[in-house]
């Protein structure tokens, strides 16, 4: 048996304004060359101006991670030759990156297992290639758009693993704000590093490169073809080839054509951007806006308050579902009640509507108001479910809706006996029906009757009961 | 009633409305094509100017920029084969501020290509000659700026200091060479060569007219990171401030009286004899100055460290220059092929050796003991000049071993000779110290000059101190007066 | 001295050739800096000092606020590049591009 190691480089790109290093939109845009700038383009005289906001959600970002964070912003210049490289140089970090030594819990098999990241730093995208057989076309939308490159330990040990924390990693970006992560657009994409060696020993086997792979599903599959092939070259007493290798739509690894010595990258300290400082101030005012994230939720949820793992689950993957629910009940609503709404009415008005929990109408002190209702027995669960979806609907606060209900309603024994005695003595048949031949949907009938001839004022319950009483008086009179 | 006129008279002239803008554009331009086929001092001349309404003391001053920088619609090719046609989309944030003053744009000048030399030899279009004798250099890289003043065409020409690339054609020229503090005037759209060295500098025939100048370029600018907020006040009106009592030194291992006393080059001592009794002079301004000691083999570490550092700069800043966005393309049938042809056709061979040099330099096994260490050199030695300057205002010398030199006299090889003298002021730029070149005396009819550098962000102090010297060298406003023509 | 052919790789990853004179001259002037860069070396010190890389402590340098502001339309993004189609910029092949 053979046991992996895997290490992966993950790239995201970063939601902002602006590029990194230039005024140009970080927009994505299927119009080519639409968003670029002098110094996305490379042009001669060019000079990079770093922006604040990616810095900061570098900075913040390996906060979350439990990274180190450094004394000063520095850049460092990777320099190699490619058509996608405008510059002939990425702006990088090397010498001081914006986190060390951090690490990321997850759970796997519902056991917590610690994944170190050695580094996070923050860089610039290249512009995208798209090759016909004859030729290749440069787009420079991308090119400059900022990118955090998260790179972890080889500690990972399986494709399971490896997507867990890919995913949980995505959640931190958006409970963070700072990326969208869709790896679809390629703005979240990874590297894979991995090897074999055999079980108990230490040393490890030769490592195989696997270059930007954008789904999740892509890396499972490549780590997985991955650990069966290098498996069966070992099992035949053959060396594994340290190479890089691509995964193709088949889900099988290809090796890559490439040349043959290692590239030097020359790198060397970006003389364009001095160092600025961050101090202990800045950067414990930074941290303090740090939101909870999903593992400290989950873990409150299940060992606090209680609550099945599957539905802390579902409360706490994304931040602002987690937001309104802490809100819910910080307003004192009852817990129980709370997770029920949540993971059925509020969730599937939120699926429904394609909307997030912060433009839904209800807010959680509203809700919280509801809950309270059906706690205190004023009103049964269902029928405040219904409220729900109708305060929705009309925009109405569910209270008020309730209220309304109550003072309209007409409640008086009298008044509604006169209204049935009526729908009673215009539909002769129907009373016959139920008297001889025991007809029970008759009774919906005359509600409808009620409803009508009440202008449906009539308290649908309390009408009910008067109209089972009547046709069962008027059943017994018969007799 | 133009030519060698300098900008303050030539704003008389025209706030008299005695002449107009236009007018002097055209007499600039008349001149600029009179010389330029024995001096070559420009890549562009251009044909015409519009004049714009504004209150800057440059307003309708013509000027000449080095062809490095950005000119959006006006070609700009750095003097190298690989730009011969290049055309920027945008402009230099120097350009910007000077269009908005209302200056008038001559031409653009010739430069060693991407200003990697000291000669003027090495641009695309051929060789710039030395206004004060045609058999010579006028040094560069600033070549065709540095002859363009010299010769009166212009009264004012912007170019770039990476190792003493204005302050060296200036001294060769008989004009003034001014680099301020880096990050006092914007970088955006110059060329880079070195950039944690490169300076936009100025030249002009007196320093008053650099004070204009540096006044109308300086300022924080949100396109160059290392830019340096800036005083308000105008460094023109700060020349007249009493000198006396400011302390000047100079290094006796640079300068010193007697230490080429052996030499047989009779230039040298010329030179520095020349440049001692310009000290007594000074002494009778008021200036106290004195010698110091500096240790020689970090004198002599200065070229190869500088050698190091803009060289392994200069192979990553032009690493854009592939011709696959602009440029030069050559055909190849892979893009790597393509990018090979168009490099190896588009550059000069010293620009090879210098980037080969320069890649050397920064692999990973020699980082350590070649770039680092001149990395390390240069603290030193800035570090040694901070010292002096806790205790002195100003640092003295001569801007070189003597006069230009002829063209058949030195090439560009790297050389053990005059590893000091001829290399010292490139200290300015590893401490980004302002650091001014005015012309103090002629050897054999032919312009020598000397240096002052000051205290990061003294700008005005240097300028000062510079005016006043000016005012005992009798060399204030002079030019080259050669060929027959009279506007 | 360093060979040659050291020489040639280096300029071949530099995307340049040259003249095998010019290999000759370059030769030559890597001895004379390598010399003199040895000469460095021996500094008293020198391994203690950090390297320098920006001038001076710069105060006034601060980040960019994240805002849009001038780029490029696509035909000035095109304009100095000798093939074009579709608004791309068009090079031959990228040959380890692998599609």
């Amino acid at each position: 048996m053979y046991k992996a190691t895997i290490g992966l480089e993950v790239h995201c790109e970063l939601t902002t304004k602006s590029k990194n290093f230039s005024m140009a939109p970080n927009q994505f845009s299927s119009i080519p060359n639409e968003h670029v700038s002098t110094i996305d383009l490379g042009l001669p005289g060019i000079l990079p101006v770093a922006n604040k906001e990616a810095c900061e959600k570098a900075l913040f970002t390996a906060m979350a991670l439990h990274c180190e964070n450094p004394d000063e912003i520095i850049f460092d210049r990777k320099n190699y030759f490619y058509p996608d490289l405008p510059k002939g140089y990425q702006i990088t970090q090397v010498t001081k990156p914006m986190g060390k030594h951090g690490y990321l819990d997850i759970f796997v098999d519902g056991k917590m297992k610690r994944v170190e990241i050695h580094q996070l730093h923050l860089e610039e995208d290249t512009a995208s290639l798209e090759h016909t057989m004859k030729y290749s076309l440069i787009d420079y939308n991308r090119s400059g758009v900022p990118l955090i490159e998260i790179v972890t330990e080889p500690c990972i040990e399986s494709a399971e693993e490896a997507v867990i924390f890919l995913e949980d990693l995505r959640d931190i970006f958006l409970y963070l704000g700072v990326s969208e992560a869709r790896s679809n657009y390629g703005q979240m994409r990874c590297d894979v590093n991995i090897s074999l060696r055999e079980e108990g020993s230490k040393t490890l086997g030769t490592k195989v490169e696997m270059k930007n792979i954008n789904a999740f599903t892509s890396v499972k599959a490549a780590i997985e073809y991955e650990i069966k092939r290098q498996s069966e070259i070992l099992d035949k007493g053959e060396k594994v080839v340290q190479e890089t290798r691509r995964i193709a739509e088949d889900g099988k690894t290809y090796a890559m054509r490439e040349k043959v010595d290692a590239l030097d990258y020359k790198y060397f300290v970006e003389p364009n951007i001095p160092p600025i400082p961050l101090t202990e101030e800045y950067l414990t005012g930074l941290k303090k806006r740090l939101p909870k994230l999903k593992l400290e939720r989950y873990l409150t949820y299940v060992e606090e308050y209680q609550i099945g793992q599957q539905e802390a689950q579902v409360l706490s993957k994304e931040r602002m579902l987690s937001d309104y629910f802490e809100e819910v009940l910080s307003y004192g609503a009852d817990i129980e009640l709370t997770v029920n709404f949540m993971t059925s009415a509020i969730l599937s008005t939120l699926n429904k509507l394609e909307i997030s929990p912060q433009d839904l109408w209800i807010t959680p002190k509203m809700l919280c108001g509801l809950i309270t209702y059906v706690k205190d027995g004023k009103i049964s669960l269902d029928h405040a479910k219904k409220i729900l979806y109708q305060s929705i609907e009309e925009k109405v606060d569910p209270l008020d809706l309730i209220k309304k209900e109550n003072i309209s309603q007409i409640h008086d024994e009298k008044t509604l006996l006169a209204f049935i005695q009526q729908a009673m003595s215009q539909n002769r048949e129907q009373v016959r029906q139920y008297i001889e031949e025991g007809n029970v949907h008759v009774i919906n009938f005359f509600i409808g009757q009620v409803m009508k001839l009440s202008n449906r004022q009539a308290n649908p319950n309390k009408s009910l009961e008067l109209i089972k009483e009547e046709l069962e008086r008027r059943k017994n009179n018969e007799k | 009633m133009y030519r060698g006129k300098s900008i303050t008279e030539l704003r008389e002239l025209l706030d008299k409305k005695e002449i107009t803008g236009e007018e002097l554009f055209e007499k600039a331009i008349t001149l600029a094509h009179f010389f330029q086929d024995d001096y070559n001092s420009f890549v562009t001349i251009l044909e015409q100017t519009k004049v714009k309404e504004s209150d800057s003391m440059l307003n309708g001053i013509p000027y000449s920029l080095k062809d490095n920088f950005s000119t959006r619609g006006i070609l700009t090719t750095s003097s190298s084969n690989i730009l011969k046609d290049y055309v920027p989309v945008y402009d230099a944030t120097v350009y910007k501020k000077l269009k908005k003053a209302g200056a008038l744009l001559v031409g653009k000048t010739v430069l060693d290509e991407l200003a990697m030399g000291g000669t003027g030899t090495t641009g695309h279009t051929g060789v710039v000659k030395n206004p004060w004798d045609k058999e010579r250099m006028i040094g560069g890289s600033s070549a065709g700026s540095a002859a363009s003043v010299a010769l009166g065409i212009v009264p004012f020409s912007i170019g770039s200091d990476t190792g003493d690339s204005v302050r060296k054609p200036a001294a060769f020229g008989g004009i003034v060479g001014f680099k301020p503090t880096y990050g006092r005037i914007s970088r955006y759209g110059l060329f880079a060569f070195a950039s944690s060295l490169d300076h936009v500098a100025i030249m002009t025939r007196n320093v008053k007219d650099a004070a204009i100048v540096t006044d109308v370029l300086k300022g924080k600018d949100p396109l160059d990171m290392v830019t340096i907020e800036s005083e308000k006040e105008n460094y023109a009106d700060m020349l007249d401030q009493e000198v006396k009592g400011k302390k000047l030194f100079y290094i006796k291992e640079v300068c010193g009286k007697n230490i080429y006393q052996t030499s047989e080059d009779a230039m040298l001592k010329e030179t520095i004899q020349k440049f001692h009794e310009t000290l007594e002079e000074c002494k009778k301004l008021g200036f106290t100055i004195e010698e110091v000691s500096v240790e020689k083999a970090l004198l002599e570490a200065l070229y190869p460290a500088y050698m190091c550092i803009s060289c392994a700069e200069a192979t990553s800043n032009n690493a854009n220059l592939t011709g696959v966005q602009f440029g030069t393309r050559k055909e190849g049938n892979t893009v790597e092929e393509m990018m090979l042809h168009t490099r190896t056709e588009g550059f000069s061979e010293l620009i090879k050796r210098r980037f080969v040099l320069g890649s050397y330099i920064l692999q990973k096994e020699n980082q350590e003991k070649l770039f680092l260490n001149a990395c390390r050199v240069r603290r030193m030695i800035v570090d040694q000049i901070n010292t002096f300057f806790q205790t002195y205002d100003g640092m003295i010398a001569p801007c070189s071993g003597g006069v230009a030199p002829s063209f058949d006299s030195t090439s560009e090889k790297l050389s053990d000779r005059y590893l000091i003298l001829e290399n010292h002021m490139v200290i300015g730029n590893f401490g980004g110290f302002p650091s001014i070149t005015i012309p103090y005396g002629m050897i054999q009819n032919l312009p020598i000059g000397l240096n002052i550098t000051g205290r990061v962000k003294e700008d005005a102090q240097v300028l000062n101190m510079a005016y006043q010297i000016e005012k005992i060298t009798g060399m204030k406003n002079i030019y080259a007066k050669v060929g027959d023509i009279d506007v | 001295m360093i060979e040659k052919e050291k020489l040639k790789k280096y300029a071949h990853l530099l995307m340049f050739d040259m003249e095998e004179k010019e290999y000759e001259t370059l030769q030559e002037e890597f001895e004379i800096i390598l010399k003199q860069m040895e000469l460095i070396e021996k500094i008293p010190n020198i391994k203690k000092v950090s390297p320098m890389t920006f001038p001076f402590i710069n105060e006034d340098a601060q980040l960019r606020e994240d805002e849009v502001g001038d780029y490029l339309t696509v035909s000035e993004v095109l304009e100095n590049a000798k093939y074009q189609v579709q608004d791309q910029v068009k090079v031959p092949k990228v040959v380890d591009s692998d599609v």
